[in-house]
């Protein structure tokens, strides 16, 4: 048998291994950035990086649950992370941010106020809006004829086998939640049974779940209609305006994903000088361009061509006032382990 | 390693001994570091709790595995392990031939073929499962083919079907169970098979009582290599199922980076572990009892 090295051994084994792996840093010329994937073009990277001579590493997550695992995992000491709206708001009652500087931000003057202070953030103090989306249907125009307004279409039994949703739990119930009329936050035993029976209907006429790319599925003709981010269903109709958007009728809400700074960063002054380039009316712009998203920026908003401002996805037309969602806490494991039972039932 | 300790006496001793540690610590080391140390991690937080933050909070408790035991997660576990022996299946009855079929080829075109199901791998793995998605999608090439060959009217809904995943998961691991059934196909001595046929055995006796016997170690060798990971496989659920059904991969996958629920995620994959190890300790007795 090898005997065993202790404890001791073992930890120097990893220390001379973490230290070997870790690439060397020169303070304030590099920034961690975890960020959502397919959320940051290409240019605006490299723009930064040609400005200023700071290198940006851009770690991707899937979802803000991945993103909080990772970041309180404590493998990498990011500088700046972008969690939605909800997940910024435990990080901040955790005391896991790091207040911003604005005397470094006079940039922030372009974001819209609807977009500031809001509940997740109420001083403004530790996090900048990014981009903004509501979650609402997209309809395929070729393919169904009948008029689409809420949810209860949607998941309509004629429609079964030819709807994709996003991957997402909360989502799906925070849907069930609006047909049956309570406020997206309340999540409870109660109003999770209440939905329960509903979502085990529609669930039996989703044909495929997928937060990374839902529009794919829609674009190959493998369903007609989708549940999705504003952000995906707004590129779809820049493709083709037959896939139409609706804000469903029961209730809709909106996301915002913020830039903000974690504790244990080690470049807060490039991190700083970065979300200052986003700031950008130009900068916000080509994030635009590329990934049509609600802009908070107003300033940016002035730049788009009527084409994008006219896109009902991004900008959907009224003055409809959405909900967001807030942190949970316990509650949350009770949203999984019931659509993890809902679909196994299938 | 046979080889090591079969030689070590002859040299004399303790100083071959020191040899052959040394050459087994980088062995040593990577599996202490990669698998002893993660695993004793696992455990450990498989009884531990979590805050609402989803961090592991170190206070002991039994409910994690409780919850393992659940009907909906041993419903899952069935499940997978129902797909996994499907899979399994198709790959032994497909395989099989493939590999026999390889082994008693003369050399130079013997190596083309064992090429010929080596090539997938210079590609990835996901690159590969997209393959699939353009194959059967609704407007994909399959559906293309029989709508112009007018074989059906109207496209196959293939793409995120129970079947969808099952070509997925016997595609991804079909060359696990072509290889080592080839391995022990290529050593059987045809004499045998010849002595058998001249003993009166028909065709199928010869090839129950002889061939399978012979070829036995590489077929137990293909199913570990084949069973095991198709039942934690995820990524061709969420891609080719369209995570409809999940199976314990996607539960586990989803404990840690969407229900933030790391000690439940750690129960489940000790569970899990355990399981493996009995499918092994199993298969391994089969084999000792049918080489005996």
């Amino acid at each position: 048998m090898i005997p065993l090295p202790g404890s001791r051994v073992i930890t120097l084994l990893l220390a001379v291994l973490g230290l070997a792996l870790a690439p060397l840093r020169a303070a304030n010329k590099e920034i961690n950035l975890f960020a959502w994937s397919e959320y940051f073009p290409q240019s605006v990277l490299e723009g930064f990086s040609k400005e200023t001579g700071i290198r940006i590493n851009y770690e991707t997550f899937a979802s803000g649950e991945e993103m909080l695992a990772k970041m309180l995992a404590g493998g990498t000491a990011y500088d700046l992370v972008q969690p939605p709206d909800y997940i910024a708001e435990a990080l901040i009652k955790n005391r896991l941010l790091v207040p911003l500087d604005y005397t470094k931000l006079p940039g922030v003057k372009n974001i819209l106020p609807e977009y500031l202070n809001m509940a997740h953030d109420p001083e403004q103090r530790y996090t900048l809006p990014y981009m903004v989306s509501t979650v609402g249907i997209v309809v395929n125009t070729e393919r169904v004829k009948e008029p689409i307004t809420g949810l209860v279409d949607l998941f309509s039994p004629r429609y079964a086998g030819r709807i994709v949703v996003v991957d997402d739990a909360r989502e799906l119930v925070t849907a069930a939640l609006y047909v049956l009329g309570y406020p997206l936050n309340e999540i409870n035993a109660k109003n999770l049974a209440e939905a329960r029976p509903l979502l085990a209907q529609w669930m039996k006429r989703i044909k495929l779940y997928d937060s990374d790319s839902p529009k794919t599925a829609l674009l190959n003709g493998d369903v007609d209609l989708g549940y999705v981010w504003g952000g995906e269903a707004a590129r779809l109709w820049a493709e083709n305006p037959k896939f139409a958007y609706v804000i469903p009728k029961e209730g809709a809400h909106q996301f915002v994903d913020v830039m903000a700074i974690p504790q244990g960063a080690k470049n807060i002054e490039a991190a700083h000088r970065f979300l200052e380039y986003l700031l950008r009316p130009e900068v916000s712009k080509a994030i635009s361009d590329e990934f049509p998203y609600t802009n908070p920026n107003g300033a940016a908003r002035q730049l788009l061509t009527p084409e994008q401002r006219a896109n009902p996805a991004s900008y959907p037309p009224g003055d409809r006032k959405f909900g967001t969602f807030r942190h949970l806490g316990e509650t949350g494991a009770m949203i999984d382990e019931l659509i993890t039972d809902l679909k196994n039932a299938r | 390693m046979h080889a090591l300790a079969d030689t070590a006496p002859a040299h004399g001793g303790r100083r071959a001994g020191v040899v052959a540690w040394l050459l087994l610590a980088p062995l040593a080391l990577w599996l202490l570091l990669f698998v002893v140390v993660p695993m004793a991690g696992l455990v450990v937080y498989s009884f531990c709790q979590r805050d609402d933050l989803g961090r592991v909070v170190y206070d002991f408790s039994w409910e994690n595995y409780a919850r393992v035991f659940d009907p909906i997660y041993l419903k899952i576990l069935g499940r997978s392990i129902g797909y996994a022996a499907l899979t399994t299946v198709i790959c032994i009855v497909i395989g099989y031939p493939v590999a026999w079929y390889i082994a008693r080829q003369r050399s130079p075109l013997r190596e083309r073929l064992l090429l010929l199901v080596m090539i997938p791998f210079w590609t990835s793995f996901l690159i590969r499962t997209y393959a699939w998605i353009a194959i059967l999608k609704s407007e994909g090439l399959l559906n293309g083919l029989l709508q112009f060959s007018g074989v059906v009217t109207a496209p196959l809904s293939l793409l995120y079907t129970p079947t969808a995943v099952v070509i997925g998961l016997v595609y991804a691991y079909l060359p696990f169970m072509i290889l080592p059934i080839y391995g022990s196909a290529e050593k059987l001595d045809n004499a045998l098979v010849e002595a058998a046929h001249d003993l009166g055995a028909g065709p199928i006796r010869a090839f129950s009582h002889v061939i399978i016997p012979l070829t036995w170690p590489g077929i137990a060798a293909g199913i570990m290599l084949v069973f095991v990971p198709a039942i934690g496989m995820f990524a061709i659920t969420d891609l080719m199922g369209g995570a409809q059904v999940p199976l314990i991969g996607n539960v586990i996958q989803n404990q840690f980076f969407r229900a933030r629920n790391a000690p439940f995620g750690a129960a489940l994959g000790v569970v899990f572990t355990l399981l493996f190890i009995l499918t092994y300790a199993l298969a391994h007795r089969r084999r000792r009892a049918t080489t005996a």
